[in-house]
């Protein structure tokens, strides 16, 4: 029911949604941009494949059956980042390097724990929009 | 005995409880001979909030009941609980489910008895109501059962409610919620007085006191493992406990010493005379346990060293005979059939070793000598002199119409004529009573070991080191006058009790019928049928709900509104050349709205939905703020495809006719209405807030300046993740709740 063109466009359009994902994502501490609207654009790339191919294929195409478990696993990274420095004996999601030392960096980008906590947060919002329009998709195919 | 017919061996949860149990019980103990255990850790440092909890004699003394009897109760359950399923057809793979619950009620005992800090005093208190909550609901098929669980549940939080704020008024008063603190800090003020109030109204109630104690007769619905748990040494107890907790709090007011003292006999009466007249075995227990608590609640208003003394040692005495008697009457009840007193008769001699535990426990609680239960009688009368010789009256009265309800209960089941004939039962339902006889029978004789629990217990209690030293005095002392006096009392009392049986049921069906218990269903049912009548304004359509949103919305917003000072608060500044690009997407903005407003038709609804939606966006980026115009942006898309995509399954017919539909001229009326108050109102407050002026050195100033120092330069990222990430955490984890409430509310109605 969908023209040629659309199906087309959504193909197409899959793989640079999710490469601006990560980018809004790495880029996110230092520019516009976090692990949620990082998480949105994913999850808009898988919505439009749902909306030109439909249920079943993009069931067969994409892993989509894993989103719950990729939302909990968002989750629990979140948790973690939350409640590990309490095991060492700071405060609850006090992040690391502490202010004033140097983080180690990968080319641009640093590697500190809230960048972690920011990918926990986009891992979370992506499978949990995936999970939700996964299950209207299928309420509206069983009517 | 038949101990392996019918399968019903040891089922593996029972016995999972049962090591529980023990090793709890064996930790209090090496805990008890090592000394000082304690452990003090902050949890949340900026509020204050530690979890400190300490093994002191109090906790001892509540955690070694709850985890002893616990052992021995668990031990009946396993042997009890596939019988009672049985009864009902029931699969025995419910059985764990009892288990679980009452381990987690050992676990929350043992809890609230170490916690020094009051907040998690209070979540410790919470879990046993839940725990109750599953246990005396546990027959679920059985709506008596169900009411029953749902009244002990609503009875014992609502007063905890009360409870918590009495706790948050003390923070308010003393900034700490530890109780070493505010013992500390604490002087006789209004607000300590109310605050103790609130959290005695929370003891009494869970103790089952006069006028809560309704609560507790309909809890017999539970099966008799736990009630045998829950009315001996744990439930009913925190309530007592809480009472011996706080108690220096308590005795800073001597009003409110004289109320424990009123509450406490008020409920031994009322308890006590209940008890002679009913006739259900359980019943009769049920009664029994609110006039016992109501003794020791009595002590705690007499205070001082005697008084804890007394109230220390009585609910070690009571809780180890209670549990013994309840399980009697389960094992009467698996044995015959039975469940009231004039259903059985004569079981000395076919149960020999049930009739002689029991008698040794009833006797505990009748205080009659060679039972750690004479002691208790006389620490009490000893308390009860020393305040008062009113006092002193009231008790023996009290501890006469233990002697009789007790003596009417053992001699009922075990004596009189033949009725009934037993079948054989497990052994475990038997001897946990045996051996709680031989252990009330050892504390009458060697009593020295649970006196030093007790003193340890009471002088935490006292706050003063307590000494008790009980012992048989073969004199004319007050103590033991009367103690032969109250004998004589029940003995009266039986004698009498043709005639005053009338009476009494009389006094039983007036407390029914105008009763708290009544109250209690009136205000339930009253709260019902509001709550009911709200939903259904509210749920009727589509409308209904988003009226139920906005109208009280606009109301509470134009209150506020109203009672800000108006003046200088709504300005209009002048417009720059630079304001204008924002001016002109404001207006496309308002335009996008009225499309909206006159739009009929699905699609172009949709659209004009959405090109208002990025009209925003454009007017957000307009103001400086990348990052909210990228959510925007994103959301309005996401939405745009939604609704497109859900367009586009929907038969063209369908969405034609829904188009087509009007709605009658007063409907209309009625909306267009509140859509204009509410939009109304809603543009006074967002006029109102920004003709605020800003404020110089707000929040954002000082995150602005902070975020270097995080290694970051995007400054909402960086509050999300760092600054306020606690918040962000809680808010995606309701992401994650709401994805799977959606998720099982659509799959679950495809399934049906």
């Amino acid at each position: 029911m969908t023209t040629v063109l659309t199906r087309m466009v959504a193909r197409g359009l899959l793989k640079p949604t999710l490469v601006v994902a990560i980018a809004l994502l790495v880029k996110g501490y230092a520019d516009v941009g976090d692990g949620f609207a990082a998480g949105l654009v994913a999850a808009l790339g898988v919505l439009l494949q749902y909306i030109a191919f439909g249920r079943e294929r993009v069931r067969r195409t994409l892993p989509v059956e894993h989103a719950p478990a990729l939302a909990l696993i968002g989750l629990a990274v979140v948790f973690a980042v939350f409640a590990v420095p309490v095991a060492f004996g700071n405060a609850p999601l006090e992040h690391v390097p502490a202010p004033g030392v140097e983080p180690v960096h990968v080319g641009t980008l640093e590697l500190i724990t809230a960048v972690l906590y920011d990918v926990g947060i986009f891992v979370l919002v992506l499978g949990a929009a995936i999970t939700l329009i996964d299950v209207l998709v299928t309420t509206r195919d069983g009517q | 005995m038949d101990t392996t017919s019918h399968g019903r061996a040891l089922g593996l949860s029972a016995a999972a409880a049962i090591i529980v149990a023990a090793l709890a019980l064996g930790a209090l103990i090496v805990g008890w001979a090592v000394g000082d255990v304690a452990l003090d850790a902050t949890w949340a440092p900026s509020w204050d909030l530690r979890l400190s909890f300490d093994l002191d004699g109090l906790a001892l003394l509540y955690g070694l009941l709850a985890a002893g009897v616990g052992v021995l109760v668990f031990t009946y359950a396993s042997a009890y609980v596939p019988r009672h399923l049985e009864h009902q057809e029931r699969s025995r793979a419910e059985e764990p489910r009892l288990h679980a619950a009452m381990v987690m009620f050992l676990v929350a005992m043992v809890g609230l008895a170490m916690a020094k800090d009051l907040i998690a005093l209070f979540v410790f208190w919470d879990l046993t109501a839940i725990a109750s909550w599953l246990l005396i609901g546990y027959d679920r098929q059985n709506r008596e059962a169900r009411l029953s669980a749902l009244m002990a549940l609503l009875v014992t939080t609502i007063t905890a409610v009360l409870m918590l704020i009495g706790i948050l008024m003390l923070r308010a008063q003393y900034g700490t919620v530890q109780l070493d603190e505010l013992f500390a800090r604490a002087r006789e003020s209004t607000t300590v007085t109310v605050a103790v109030t609130l959290i005695a109204i929370a003891a009494l109630a869970k103790s089952a006191q006069v006028p809560f104690h309704f609560w507790l007769p309909r809890a017999m619905a539970a099966p008799t493992p736990v009630s045998a748990y829950l009315h001996s040494a744990a439930m009913v107890a925190a309530g007592v406990f809480l009472l011996s907790r706080i108690h220096p709090l308590i005795a800073l007011d001597s009003t409110l010493l004289d109320g424990l003292i009123v509450i406490g006999l008020a409920s031994m009466a009322v308890g006590g005379l209940l008890a002679l007249q009913a006739d259900g075995l359980k019943r009769i227990l049920a009664y029994s346990t609110i006039s016992q608590y109501g003794y020791v609640v009595t002590m705690l208003g007499v205070g001082g060293t005697a008084g804890a003394g007394a109230a220390c040692f009585y609910v070690l005495a009571h809780a180890l005979a209670k549990s013994a008697l309840f399980m009697t009457a389960g094992a009467v009840g698996e044995a015959t059939g039975a469940t009231a007193l004039s259903e059985v008769g004569g079981l000395a001699r076919r149960m020999p070793l049930l009739a002689a535990g029991s008698a040794a426990c009833v006797a505990a609680i009748a205080a009659l000598p060679l039972t750690i239960g004479f002691f208790k009688d006389e620490l009490f009368f000893a308390a009860a002199l020393e305040h008062s010789t009113l006092l002193a009256v009231l008790a023996v009265g009290g501890a006469g119409l233990t002697f009789a309800y007790l003596a009417r209960f053992w001699a009922g089941i075990f004596l009189t004529e033949e009725r009934g004939t037993p079948e054989p039962i497990e052994r475990r339902l038997v001897w946990p009573v045996a051996l709680l006889g031989v252990l009330v029978v050892a504390g009458g004789i060697v009593v020295q070991p649970f006196a030093d629990l007790a003193s340890d217990a009471a002088a935490v209690t006292a706050a003063t080191p307590v000494d008790l030293h009980p012992a048989y005095h073969l004199d004319t002392r007050a103590e033991n006058l009367m103690a032969l006096g109250a004998y004589a009392t029940g003995a009266l009392l039986l004698g009498g009790l043709r005639v005053l049986l009338g009476p009494l049921r009389l006094f039983a069906r007036v407390g029914r019928a105008i009763g708290p218990e009544r109250v209690y269903g009136l205000t339930i049912r009253g709260l019902n049928r509001l709550s009911d009548q709200l939903h259904d304004i509210e749920v009727r359509d589509l409308r209904g709900r988003v009226v139920a949103v906005l109208v009280p919305g606009a109301i509470l917003v134009a209150l506020g509104v109203i009672f800000t000072p108006f003046e200088g608060a709504y300005r209009a500044g002048a417009i720059n050349d630079a304001d204008i690009p924002l001016f002109v997407t404001l207006l496309v903005c308002g335009v996008g709205a009225l499309a909206v407003s006159v739009q009929r038709r699905h699609l172009p609804l949709a659209l004009s939905l959405s090109g208002l939606g990025f009209a925003l966006a454009t007017a957000y980026a307009l103001i400086g703020a990348p990052d909210v115009t990228l959510v925007a942006v994103l959301i309005e898309t996401i939405f745009t495809l939604l609704f497109v995509g859900v367009y586009a399954l929907l038969p063209r017919e369908v969405l034609r006719r829904e188009a087509a539909l009007r709605s009658s001229r007063s409907r209309r009326l009625r909306d267009r209405t509140i859509a204009i108050i509410t939009g109304f109102v809603t543009m006074l407050v967002v006029w109102g807030a920004l003709s605020r002026p800003i404020p110089q050195e707000g929040m954002a100033e000082r995150h602005s300046a902070l975020v270097d120092e995080a290694h970051g330069k995007d400054v909402v990222t960086v509050i999300l993740a760092d600054f306020r990430g606690m918040d962000t955490m809680v808010e995606i984890t309701v992401v994650v709740v709401a994805m799977l409430a959606v998720a099982l509310v659509l799959r679950g109605r495809l399934r049906a």
